[in-house]
């Protein structure tokens, strides 16, 4: 088995223009303000509890320019096996970026069989990548998590957060993605000896694909296409509200009724029966 | 204050514009409000930049110790021995300063 | 035998110069940082300057992260309503081998850290030394807070800032009294960078720094106003003791410096970027610890070498050569392997012969002197009280002599020629 996690290099603190909401880093990748954020930092801490239970190897996998290295250092010191950073060369990391990382992580590299992710990253991000790469290495994907613990055989049973303050329990097998949002771990301090050794560690480099700029669709809200309405007939304007609001036309009455839920049930097929919408034999 | 000026910030988002790496586990601050009952000056509220010392109604002294700069005021003005005890937060925590 | 030849603890200017002589002396050296990068728990409230570079960094203009390059200096004297400013500029600090600069410490103590690290320098950041190891009265190394974390090495250089828990550990400071450290408060302010340069009257790459006296309200201290590439620091400097005693907070203090008449059309619509505090060890030569013990030295804001005299407001370059003298003493005491108190005792001396501890013990006095009520209240009163005389016209009045404009003054302002002329021999005498 093996476990990994997904991290991006991204300015920690850009500055988000409160009218156009545009997102702009100060200074280039590799500057001082420049890691990785803290969701990013509890999946790292995820993948090394999930590696530790199952006593599986933990890689991870960086899109990030050479500037990312000691931070990657950093997490080899901490007790990470392996690191792979996807050059993204001097430019922040892009769209393509998300298609090596996949690439990395597939079957033909590194062949993790668990994926965590930050959910969300720092620089405003969409929070896509983990579900993009739960498609592309045909996982599953449980995204958004407050909880994980493991379960031996390559299990996990998470928490999920859910709009109205809800939580939703599930359980995920190999293959899968996870997405863990900053709060579920922290991630631990590397001793000092191993910090300092890590300087002298190896970051694999893989060549990241030139970012070619894809104009993404545009969306809109759904809009339901517009009903030519007759407009009423007759000669009074009285005439003509009466027919518009259908005060005077027969109809039947609503009704209410208290029943039990499976009576109700019955009613409630018995009246679309009536109404035509059901078939007698219930189809 | 002239038409035509942005009003002064707020406090909130004067230290809103300041990033801190927040260290859930430990605070760094301590305070130990029995001796502050029985201090007159109380320093630590007016001089600390952050505004972090609050009175509290019964006579103590509510701390917090997320948004702090780590400069040290608090305990230099602090003259009852031991009210509060302060130490760097834990490494790679704390104020992250970015343009000053 | 020890994990490393010498460990410096914090990588601020202090700890990077004298990590970068250790490492070119071909010593083994841990730098430790706290924060995580180096510079990132740093601010001040002026200039850079670059001087004591030449010998350390040659060429270090070209690639240091400046701002702009200082080519007017400006110190205002102000009254709620009145500013008396003598402005000096010279196109000469604008240009190679320059004066001094504006700049991001976050940014300026990165890259000098940078220089440590490439020559040689192990830079460890997230990591707070919580303390000294000691065998009976030496140092021996630091705990650091990450697991496993202790640290032994021959020497240690503290760079660990203003608060310096490790001297105060090694018991070099005496006592800690709030009178001798005042508390710094800052407001970066982004303007475009056209608009500084027309508010400022400056072009390109070339800034102003203002000191301002007056503005502190009913607590004694300063202000001072920088020019940065596309952003303002705003700020003051205030007296703690007078902060503590139920003065006015200090964000309310720096409104009302930014509403007084001569600031504020410099600062207006500007939006504030960050604010940022750091308590700044204001006596000098006074207040300065014991610089070493066995097996330790003291470098930078640790050791209070912070130059806060009036008109010259310096720490950088005090910090550095402090810093880069610790790091060639230590490493000349390891070479002769004694880094006891006598075999480190080098670094005082270097100090003294340079201008570190030469400036410092001149200049002495000048934090009590800029302090006194007489320079906070009564001279900035007297100041622009005899300005707006002497610039009004009084028609058909005849104009009044100066003699009869200043004894006026002095009595408005309640200043007693006795303390003018005490103040002015002592002040002869500190900066002379």
């Amino acid at each position: 088995m093996q476990v990994a996690a997904c991290v991006k290099w991204v300015d920690l603190r850009p500055e988000v223009d409160r009218v156009h909401g545009t997102v702009r880093s100060v200074g280039g990748p590799g500057g001082a303000g420049w890691g990785i954020s803290e969701a990013d930092r509890a999946a790292v801490e995820v993948a090394l509890q999930l590696g530790a239970v199952w006593s599986a190897p933990v890689a991870v996998v960086c899109a990030g320019p050479v500037g990312a290295e000691p931070v990657l250092r950093e997490l080899l010191a901490a007790g990470v096996d392996r690191v792979v950073r996807v050059d993204t060369g001097a430019d922040q990391p892009s769209h393509a970026a998300a298609v090596e990382l996949a690439a990395v992580l597939s079957a033909g590299q590194l062949g993790a069989d668990v994926v965590v992710c930050g959910d969300h990253s720092a620089d405003r991000g969409s929070g896509t990548v983990p579900a993009f790469l739960a498609h592309h290495l045909g996982a599953a994907q449980a995204l958004g998590l407050v909880r994980v613990e493991p379960v031996a055989g390559g299990r996990v049973r998470a928490v999920r957060r859910l709009d109205g303050g809800r939580r939703e329990v599930l359980e995920a097998a190999v293959p899968m993605v996870l997405s863990v949002e900053g709060s579920v771990a922290e991630l631990r301090r590397a001793p000092l000896a191993a910090t300092l050794a890590s300087g002298g560690r190896e970051v694999e480099v893989r060549p990241g694909r030139p970012a070619h700029h894809v104009e993404p669709p545009r969306t809109r809200p759904w809009r339901p296409p517009p009903r030519v309405v007759p407009a009423p007939a007759g000669d009074h304007a009285l005439d003509r509200v009466v027919q518009l609001t259908g005060a005077l036309v027969e109809r039947n009455p609503p009704r209410t009724v208290e029943l039990a839920p499976a009576a109700a049930a019955r009613e409630i097929l018995d009246q679309l029966r009536t109404w035509g919408y059901l078939g007698a034999d219930g189809e | 204050m002239s038409a035509g000026t942005y009003p002064e910030i707020s406090f909130e988002a004067r230290m809103g514009s300041v990033e801190f790496r927040i260290d859930e586990d430990r605070a760094h601050i301590t305070v130990d409000d029995t001796k502050c009952r029985d201090c007159s000056t109380r320093g630590c509220i007016t001089a600390c930049p952050a505004n972090l010392f609050v009175p509290t109604a019964d006579g103590g002294i509510l701390f917090n110790y997320e948004q702090c700069f780590e400069c040290g005021t608090c305990y230099l003005v602090c003259n009852r021995e031991g009210a509060i005890t302060w130490t760097y937060p834990e490494g790679g925590h704390g104020v992250v300063f970015h343009r000053t | 035998m020890p994990d490393v030849d010498a460990i410096v603890v914090g990588a601020g200017p202090a700890g990077a110069a004298a990590a970068l002589e250790l490492a070119r002396a071909g010593r083994s050296v841990y730098l430790l940082e706290r924060g995580p990068f180096p510079g990132s728990k740093n601010m001040y409230g002026g200039v850079v300057y670059g001087r004591i570079l030449d010998t350390l960094v040659p060429g270090w203009w070209d690639e240091a992260p400046v701002q702009r390059w200082v080519t007017r200096r400006a110190t205002m004297i102000m009254t709620g309503h009145q500013a008396l400013t003598v402005d000096f500029r010279t196109e000469s600090w604008g240009r190679p081998p320059y004066n001094g600069a504006t700049a991001y410490r976050p940014d300026f103590d990165a890259w000098l850290a940078g220089k440590a690290t490439d020559a040689g320098a192990v830079l460890v950041t997230s990591t707070t030394a919580t303390g000294l190891l000691r065998d009976g009265d030496r140092v021996v190394g630091v705990r650091t807070d990450r697991p496993d974390g202790d640290l032994t090495a021959d020497v240690v250089i503290a760079c660990d800032g203003v608060n310096s828990f490790l001297a105060k550990e090694a018991g070099l400071y005496p006592h800690t009294d709030p009178a001798n450290f005042t508390v710094g408060v800052k407001e970066t302010i982004a303007l475009p960078r056209e608009v500084i340069d027309e508010r400022f009257g400056v072009r390109g790459d070339h800034g102003v720094d203002y000191e301002i006296v007056g503005c502190t309200g009913d607590v004694p201290g300063g202000g001072f106003l920088y020019t940065n590439t596309d952003t303002l620091s705003v700020g003051l400097v205030l007296s703690l003791p007078a902060l503590a005693a139920g003065g006015t907070r200090p964000e309310e203090l720096l409104r009302r410096m930014k509403e007084h008449p001569a600031i504020a059309p410099l600062v207006e619509g500007g939006e504030v970027k960050e604010y940022s505090a750091h308590v700044i060890p204001e006596a000098g030569y006074d207040m300065m610890p014991e610089l070493s013990c066995d097996g330790m030295l003291v470098a930078g804001d640790a050791a209070a070498m912070c130059l806060a005299a009036g008109i010259w407001l310096e720490g950088v370059n005090f910090a550095i050569g402090s810093g880069a003298a610790a790091g060639r003493a230590a490493a000349r005491a390891l070479q002769r392997g004694d880094t006891s108190n006598e075999g480190l005792a080098g670094y005082r001396s270097r100090l003294e012969s340079s201008f570190v501890l030469a400036d410092h013990r001149k200049l002495r006095d000048a934090p009590h002197l800029v302090m006194s009520d007489l320079a906070q209240r009564q001279l900035p009163g007297l100041a622009c009280g005899v300005a707006e005389r002497m610039f009004r016209v009084d028609n058909p009045e005849p104009k009044p002599g100066l003699r009869r404009i200043l004894r006026q003054e002095l009595k408005r302002n309640g200043v007693k020629v006795r303390d003018v002329v005490s103040h002015s021999l002592r002040a002869l005498r500190t900066f002379g």
